[in-house]
C-alpha cells in the first residue's frame, strides 16, 4: 500500500504541480503519506473505541506493520458477524415474542397487562370477551374504566394493592359485567426490581359457580328427601290408627249426624294424609322393577276406569286414539301409576273448565312405544317448565298437591329406560310425553338400560 | 474438538484485541460449526474483558479462566 500510494500519489502532485521540480514532488509524496497513514490510524482507533478497546499506541505498529496487520479489515469482519448474529437473534425475537403473543391470547384466562397508572399496556383476546364491551381500542386506557366500568379506581383493588405492597393479591370472588370471576394480580418488575406495573389474571368462574349451587341444592333435597321418608314412616302407623278407630266408631250406631260429619272428615283428612305420605315414600324407596308383558293400551283403559268419577264429575271429555302396538316389558303398577299421575294432573289443570279435553294417543316406532297425554287446559308458564318434574315442585294450594307425582313419574319412566318431557305453551294447554322401550333391560345396578 | 491455541503472552491492548478476532475470523466456520474452539492465553487483565465483550457480540459463548500467571479464554460456538 505504501508503494501503491507512492505511484499513484506522485502523478496526481504531479500534475496539480507542472512547475516544480522532483524535489518538491517528493515533499508532497511525503506529505499525502503522512496525512494518509494519520487518517487510518485514527480511523482504527475510531474502530477500536467502538470495540471497546484502547487506542494503538505511537510506538505500536509501524506503518508498514499498520497495513499489514490490516486491523480495519479484522474489525470489518468481526462487525459483519456481529451483524449477522444480531439478524439471527432479532429473528429469533420475533419468533418468541410471535409464540407468546399466541399463548397470551389462546390460553382460557383473561390476562391483562397495566402500568402503575393503571393504564393499560397489554390485554389477551380472552379478557376482552370476558371483560370488555365495546370496540374501542383498550391499550392506553384505565382498567378500572375498561374493565369495572367505573370511573375512578374502587376501594379494594387488587391492582392497587399489588402496586403498593409488592405483593400478589387473589380475589376468590369478584361480580363484574353479570360474571363471576376469580382474580389474581401480581407484580411486574423491571430488571432492578422496581414495580412497573400489574399482570391481572381474570378466571370466569360463572359456570362453576352455578354447578356448585345446583349441586348444592341437589343434596339438600335429597337430605330433605331422607328426611321426609323417616318421617312418613313413623306417620304411617298413628295415620292408620287414626283411620281404623274413626271407622270404628262410625260403625257404632248411636252416633248424631254433627258426629257422623266430622267422623268422616277425619277419615277423608288422615286418608289424604296417608296418600302424601305413600307418596313420599315412593319417591324415596328405590322399589326394584317387577317386569312382565304388558299391554300398554290396557293399561291407560285401567287408568281411565279407576279415576272415571273424577272424569266425569269434572265435565271432561277424553279422547283416545290408541294405536295397535305391541306389548312392552314394564312394572305394570309403576307404569299405572306413571298414566295416573300425568292424568290427574290433567285433570286438575281443567279443573273449573266446561270444555275440557284430554287426548290419549299411543303409537309404536321401531322398539319403542309413545304415549302421549294432552289437554286444553292453561298451560304451563315458560319459568316453570324445567321446573315441573323435580320434587315437591307445585303451584297447587297447600293440601292440595305434594309436588311429588310428576318426580315420582320421571323416576319411574327413567328406570324403564324411557324418556318423559313435556311440551307447554301458555294457554294453548300441555302435552306429556311418554317414550318406553320394548323390552327393558335390567342392568346390574338395577337401573334399566334401554 | 480442536483446540486451537493462541498464546499472546507479553501482549497488550489494543493488539490483544486484534490478533485474536485475527484469528477468530480466520477459523470462522470451524468454530461457528463446533468442530473447533479457539483458547486464547493472555497475561493482559483488560483483554479478559474486551475479548469476552467482543465475541459475544458476535455470537460467541466465552469462558475466562485464571491460571498460574496468565488468563486462558476459552472461545466457542454459542450454545
Amino acid at each position: 500500500m505504501r508503494s501503491r500510494s507512492k505511484k499513484k500519489s506522485s502523478p496526481d502532485r504531479g500534475s496539480f504541480q507542472k512547475n516544480n521540480r522532483s524535489s518538491r514532488v517528493q515533499a508532497g509524496t511525503k506529505d499525502t503519506e503522512r496525512i494518509l497513514y494519520k487518517y487510518i490510524r485514527e480511523k482504527v482507533n475510531q474502530l477500536l473505541e467502538i470495540m471497546g478497546t484502547k487506542p494503538l499506541r505511537e510506538e505500536e505498529l509501524d506503518e508498514r506493520t499498520i497495513v499489514e496487520f490490516d486491523p480495519i479489515g479484522i474489525i470489518a469482519e468481526s462487525f459483519k458477524e456481529i451483524l449477522e448474529h444480531l439478524r439471527e437473534k432479532n429473528l429469533q425475537l420475533q419468533q418468541a415474542r410471535d409464540y407468546l403473543q399466541a399463548v397470551f391470547d389462546a390460553v382460557g384466562v383473561g390476562i391483562s397487562i397495566v402500568d402503575r397508572d393503571l393504564k393499560i399496556i397489554k390485554c389477551n383476546e380472552r379478557q376482552k370477551e370476558l371483560l370488555v364491551r365495546d370496540t374501542d381500542t383498550v391499550e392506553g386506557r384505565h382498567c378500572y374504566e375498561v374493565y369495572c366500568g367505573i370511573d375512578s379506581p374502587p376501594l379494594i383493588c387488587p391492582a392497587i394493592e399489588t402496586i403498593e405492597r409488592s405483593r400478589e393479591v387473589f380475589l376468590k370472588e369478584v361480580t363484574k359485567k353479570g360474571r363471576v370471576f376469580q382474580i389474581n394480580t401480581s407484580p411486574l418488575k423491571d430488571g432492578e426490581g422496581n414495580i412497573t406495573g400489574v399482570v391481572e389474571v381474570s378466571v370466569d368462574i360463572t359456570d362453576k359457580k352455578r354447578t356448585e349451587e345446583a349441586l348444592h341444592q341437589a343434596e339438600k333435597l335429597a337430605a330433605v328427601g331422607r328426611l321426609a321418608a323417616g318421617i312418613a314412616h313413623e306417620l304411617n302407623n298413628p295415620l292408620g290408627n287414626i283411620i281404623g278407630y274413626a271407622k270404628l266408631l262410625l260403625k257404632t250406631g248411636d252416633l248424631g249426624d254433627y258426629e257422623r260429619e266430622k267422623l268422616s272428615v277425619i277419615i277423608e283428612q288422615a286418608e289424604k294424609g296417608s296418600e302424601i305420605i305413600r307418596g313420599l315414600l315412593e319417591f324415596s324407596h328405590e322399589r326394584p322393577l317387577e317386569l312382565r308383558s304388558v299391554l300398554i293400551n290396557n293399561s291407560i283403559e285401567r287408568v281411565l276406569s279407576s279415576m272415571a268419577h273424577i272424569i266425569e264429575s269434572s265435565g271432561i271429555k277424553v279422547f283416545k286414539y290408541l294405536d295397535d302396538i305391541p306389548p312392552v316389558e314394564v312394572d305394570q303398577k309403576q307404569i299405572e301409576q306413571v298414566f295416573h299421575n300425568t292424568l290427574l294432573n290433567a285433570v286438575q289443570a281443567l279443573e273449573g273448565r266446561k270444555d275440557g279435553i284430554i287426548e290419549i294417543r299411543t303409537a309404536g316406532l321401531d322398539s319403542t312405544v309413545q304415549i302421549s297425554l294432552s289437554d286444553n287446559g292453561p298451560g304451563i308458564p315458560r319459568e316453570h317448565l324445567s321446573l315441573i318434574f323435580d320434587p315437591f315442585f307445585t303451584t297447587k294450594p297447600p293440601g292440595k298437591g305434594t309436588g311429588l307425582g310428576l318426580s315420582i313419574s320421571s323416576e319411574i319412566v327413567k328406570k324403564h329406560g324411557g324418556s318423559i318431557w313435556v311440551e307447554s305453551e301458555s294457554g294453548k294447554g300441555t302435552t306429556f310425553h311418554i317414550i318406553l322401550p320394548v323390552r327393558t333391560r335390567i342392568a346390574l345396578n338395577g337401573e334399566a338400560e334401554s | 474438538m480442536d483446540n486451537l491455541v493462541l498464546d499472546i503472552r507479553g501482549q497488550i491492548c489494543p493488539a490483544c484485541l486484534l490478533i485474536s478476532l485475527k484469528e477468530l475470523n480466520n477459523n470462522r466456520s470451524r468454530i461457528k460449526n463446533g468442530e473447533a474452539s479457539l483458547v486464547v492465553l493472555t497475561d493482559h487483565r483488560d483483554a479478559t474483558r474486551t475479548i469476552p465483550n467482543a465475541v459475544t457480540a458476535m455470537g460467541y459463548s466465552v469462558n475466562v479462566e485464571k491460571r498460574e500467571g496468565y488468563y486462558e479464554i476459552t472461545i466457542k460456538k454459542e450454545k
